[in-house]
């Protein structure tokens, strides 16, 4: 099956294949897409000299395959009765379609970190894909909303856009996976805008289990407001190089954020990521936890800032971020900061290590009749348990299990 | 029998108490001849930062990386001065007439 | 709720220059400001061999080369040519009594310093009247092979020893304030321990009968050989004024196998200084390096004491003290690289704020491939005392090998209103209850310092506190 993608004629993403895109959409998403373009045009690359750009060089990014414009539709499943109530799940371009105003007043409306802005600018210009999620006021969703994407094979571009509001009192919980096959040199972007209004709950899960010839390069803005309840999960299993930047505001008083990632790296894959957990509002509370396990060659570098600004009172957070090395050749950066402008703290601290598996936990399992290999499975399995246990949702837990087992192999033989 | 490679450079090309990058058998090298007509090579990369040693200097028998000063021994390619900590491979050199010829093996 | 701190009035501006001197010695025209001449004319007036001149000469093509660092403090205000980068030791600036600020004279008082020495830290005296305590420190030194002399004595005493060296832990091009050093560097401590020695007396910078004590650019190198030991110790609790605004000092130390080193600093220089400085320790097999900084005083302080474990079980520390008050930054830190298998660090870093101060740690764990077996534990931990100061860490780790356990956790806090009205409750006022809290705080690291130190700082916090609460 052919792939329909633009025909760019030198070098990748410009203006042109802007407008191309852009023919037939309302007007005021052309001029959307146009104005986003303009802050690319604006500052088109980051220059390395920027700390989170340091450890990944964009060098080898793969910058002239043809845009993708049909990308394989997700399935969208909603109860009618909460479309009903006005729930809207769907793709992003079918909600501009049917959705229009909605749409227009919410969608690139907001920017990001400095550093991600070259790519958050262009997912805006030239989204083609992407999910769209907005629960009114005071829904509660209990069922898991679903949005799984396969790419299909080829070379090509694809930056698509994710866009979800919870109004005040909503609650819902959204699992997007993307996956690609191996050998075939895709730029993948992935970027989201969340919003969660005032006491709004919302859990929010990526898996990503892209071919190994894909760069990702993503980013996530999440708003969470008054009293508002996130948790958002990054599982990162595929790629050759991973880069995505986290953006997540504590605007509202009370707010409370968990963010989770699960990264399981091997061959000579490159995961680097940025964090960004700004405590703005008092009384808020924003705990990171990052686990990466590291094979073959792998690395992972991960430079993640928390800071506190000089209004925000009683504010409590943590960042962790921590790497199991698993192999010679594997190695990580993890740089948690903390840029503190106020005593009036609860509680603030953050920490990260980096080795290999504590060789008394090895022989332990081993004593009991493991062999190395299922005893090293066993406890990167039981390494990733700090996290796993706090998916409240058994599918995204399943799923994601199921697509560590593919590179950390699989522990259910061995349960005794 | 030599194992050598001509490094495409002769020695009235490179003056005494320098060091010059070069590619001989598909390798970035830094050949150097000292104030006293000695010769030498190293690789070209600094284990500091990865980078090459290219524009750096010859001082005594080392040869220096122009980024953060680290020094490398031209003849051991051992390190001499921080902040690298890990040694280059060093090869033998020698003239053949006025041809540069490096040991690669 | 803004925190007075006398310090900020008493700043003194502009570049005061008074002349006290009894004896007019060589001919050579002073002027402010760094060219290749100046540069020729220190190595001239010393007396130096052409290599040292030489490699004056080529750190100083490094500097004009170099862009100042864009991360850090604030340096925009230095200017590096109005700075007198040559005094001699008897033409040295002697300042009157009188210019030394109100709050350095009162914590002196406070802190119940000796006349003679007082007048000595204000550089209002020449010399400090340790003479005697100097001379059979000497003799004894000397017994046991261990030279300890100023860097410029022992350049000309020891030239082979100085030129297998120098230059080698932090070589003249590694970054701009040590191309500045290494070009105009003057006075400072030579030590060489012979193998097997064990210096037992700490070995303290002003016993050396020398003005260049309180230098801008010292350049100290230290050299401990197999199994000796030693301890040094630079600086003092007390505030020391000096009108020189720019310090950047180079502190190199080689420690082989089997030796163990302590250099201990405290700095607390007035707060007209920017405190910019290199210190980097090399250890070889089953070494043992340890820095203990504590950093009161200054600016801006930019400061990572380095340690680079190069041989199999070598071990490094070290035990950072930070104390920015209003209008100060102290952006301090440590490195350890582990470039051997099987070693281990450990780096503790204490850090308190107040009034409008910023303390940052700054710090890196780097382990190459192939150092199996190494550990290496970070740990730290801030206090912000008022809501207007501010605290970041900013803790970097390059791990390259697998087979290692390397580790940092990091709390910021404040003074607990629990503990404070526990204390309280005790009878003691807020001032003092503070100042027990952060003494217990900064206690793991106070414990290592010598015992007069201790005192002290533990009395200049207190003081601190007292300018805080009162």
């Amino acid at each position: 099956m052919t792939i329909q993608t633009t025909q760019i004629q030198s070098g990748g993403l410009d203006a042109t294949t802007v407008a191309q895109i852009s023919s037939g959409e309302p007007g005021w998403l052309r001029e959307l897409r146009a104005d986003w373009w303009g802050t690319v045009d604006a500052n088109p690359w980051p220059t390395g000299a920027e700390e989170e750009w340091r450890r990944t060089s964009l060098d080898d990014l793969p910058r002239d395959g043809g845009l993708l414009l049909d990308p394989p539709m997700a399935t969208y499943d909603l109860d009618p009765e909460l479309a009903a109530r006005g729930v809207i799940f769907s793709d992003l371009a079918s909600a501009v379609r049917e959705h229009g105003d909605l749409v227009k007043a919410r969608l690139g409306q907001n920017q990001t970190l400095p550093a991600q802005m070259p790519f958050w600018g262009r997912s805006l210009a030239a989204w083609t894909g992407g999910t769209f999620l907005y629960v009114p006021k005071g829904v509660v969703i209990d069922g898991l909303l679903t949005a799984r994407t396969s790419l299909p094979s080829g070379t090509f571009t694809y930056l698509p856009h994710t866009l979800v509001i919870l109004e005040e009192d909503a609650s819902a919980t959204l699992f997007e996976e993307v996956s690609s096959p191996d050998g075939q040199a895709v730029w993948f972007g992935g970027t989201a805008d969340v919003q969660v209004g005032y006491g709004a709950r919302l859990r929010y899960a990526n898996l990503q289990r892209l071919g190994d010839g894909v760069w990702r390069i993503g980013a996530q803005r999440v708003d969470v407001g008054q009293d508002a309840n996130v948790t958002t999960l990054n599982a990162e299993i595929g790629s050759a190089i991973s880069k995505v930047g986290m953006d997540v505001r504590m605007t509202g008083k009370g707010g409370t954020s968990r963010l989770l990632g699960l990264l399981a790296a091997g061959g000579s894959q490159s995961i680097d990521f940025n964090s960004c957990q700004d405590l703005i509002g008092s009384h808020t509370t924003s705990d990171l936890l990052y686990l990466s396990a590291l094979y073959d060659a792998a690395h992972a570098s991960f430079y993640g800032v928390t800071r506190v600004r000089p209004e925000a009172k009683q504010t409590s957070s943590y960042q962790e971020c921590r790497n199991l090395l698993l192999s010679p050749k594997a190695g990580a950066e993890p740089i948690p900061v903390l840029e503190i402008e106020t005593n009036d703290i609860l509680r603030c601290g953050h920490g990260a290590t980096a080795g290999a598996i504590d060789p008394v936990q090895r022989f332990y399992a081993q004593s009991r009749g493991m062999t190395a290999e299922a005893a090293e499975r066993m406890i990167v399995r039981g390494f990733f348990e700090r996290v796993v246990a706090q998916i409240d949702s058994e599918p995204i837990k399943a799923r994601v299990l199921d697509a560590l087992a593919a590179r950390i192999g699989s522990v259910e033989e061995e349960a005794a | 029998m030599t194992t050598g490679f001509a490094a495409g450079l002769r020695a009235s090309d490179v003056a005494p108490g320098t060091v010059v990058t070069v590619v001989v058998g598909g390798q970035s090298l830094c050949v150097g001849r000292t104030l006293d007509d000695r010769w030498g090579a190293i690789e070209d990369v600094c284990t500091h930062d990865g980078g090459d040693l290219g524009d750096g200097e010859l001082d005594g028998d080392a040869v220096e990386c122009p980024r953060h000063g680290g020094r490398f021994d031209l003849f051991t390619g051992r390190v001499v001065a921080l902040p690298p900590v890990v040694p280059v491979k060093a090869y033998p050199v020698h003239l053949d007439g006025d041809e540069i010829v490096v040991e690669l093996s | 709720m803004a925190v007075p701190n006398p310090a900020v009035d008493k700043v003194p501006t502009g570049y005061k220059y008074g002349w006290h001197d009894p004896e007019m010695k060589s001919l050579h025209v002073m002027k402010k400001g760094l060219s290749r001449e100046v540069v020729e004319e220190i190595s001239r007036i010393k007396g130096e061999p052409q290599w040292m001149t030489d490699l004056r000469l080529k750190a100083y093509r490094h500097f004009e080369a170099r862009p100042m660092p864009t991360w850090g403090g604030d340096m925009s205000q230095i200017d590096f040519q109005d700075i007198f980068y040559y005094v001699t030791a008897t033409d040295k600036a002697v300042q009157s009594w009188d210019d030394v600020p109100d709050y350095i004279r009162r914590t002196y008082d406070r802190l119940g310093i000796p006349e003679a020495e007082k007048k000595y830290l204000a550089g209002v005296g020449g010399q400090y009247d340790s003479e005697v305590v100097y001379h059979n420190i000497r003799a004894d030194l000397e017994k046991l092979g261990v030279i300890f002399l100023g860097t410029d004595e022992g350049l000309q005493k020891y030239p082979e020893i100085f030129k297998e060296y120098f230059g080698t832990v932090i070589p003249p091009n590694d970054n701009k304030l040590a191309a500045l050093n290494t070009a105009v560097w003057s006075g400072g401590s030579f030590i060489y321990v012979p193998k097997g020695v064990h210096v037992e007396l700490p070995l303290q910078a002003y016993f050396r009968i020398n003005t260049e004590n309180m230098g801008q650019f010292e350049r100290t190198l230290i050299i401990a050989d197999e199994g000796s030991s030693v301890h040094y110790v630079e600086g003092c609790t007390a505030p020391a004024y000096t009108t020189a605004s720019l310090h950047s000092a180079v502190v190199e130390i080689i420690v082989k196998k089997g030796a163990r080193v302590r250099y201990t600093t405290i700095q607390n220089w007035s707060h007209n200084v920017y405190n910019l400085v290199t210190k980097r320790a090399v250890a070889y097999e089953d070494a043992v390096m340890e820095w203990v900084d504590g950093n009161l005083g200054s600016h801006l302080t930019m400061k990572y004491p380095s340690i680079y474990l190069l041989g199999e079980r070598a071990h490094g520390e070290v035990l950072s003290i930070a104390f920015a008050g209003s209008d100060q930054h102290q952006d301090a830190g440590g490195k350890v690289i582990h470039a051997a298998p099987n070693t281990t660090s450990l780096i503790t870093s204490k850090s308190i704020s107040q009034g409008t101060g910023r303390t940052s740690y700054r710090g890196l764990v780097k382990v190459y491939p192939g150092c199996h077996g190494s550990k290496s534990t970070v740990r730290c931990d801030a206090l912000i005392l008022s809501d207007e100061a501010r605290s970041d860490t900013y803790p970097y780790m390059e791990i390259d090998e697998d087979d290692v356990t390397i580790g940092h956790e990091a709390t910021v806090s404040k003074v607990g209103s629990e503990q404070l009205f526990y204390l309280m409750s005790r009878g003691m006022n807020e001032a003092e209850a503070s100042a027990m809290i952060v003494n217990g705080f900064i206690e793991p690291i106070v414990k290592e310092l010598p015992m007069e130190y201790a005192v002290e700082m533990n009395r200049l916090i207190q003081l601190q506190m007292e300018g805080a609460v009162g």
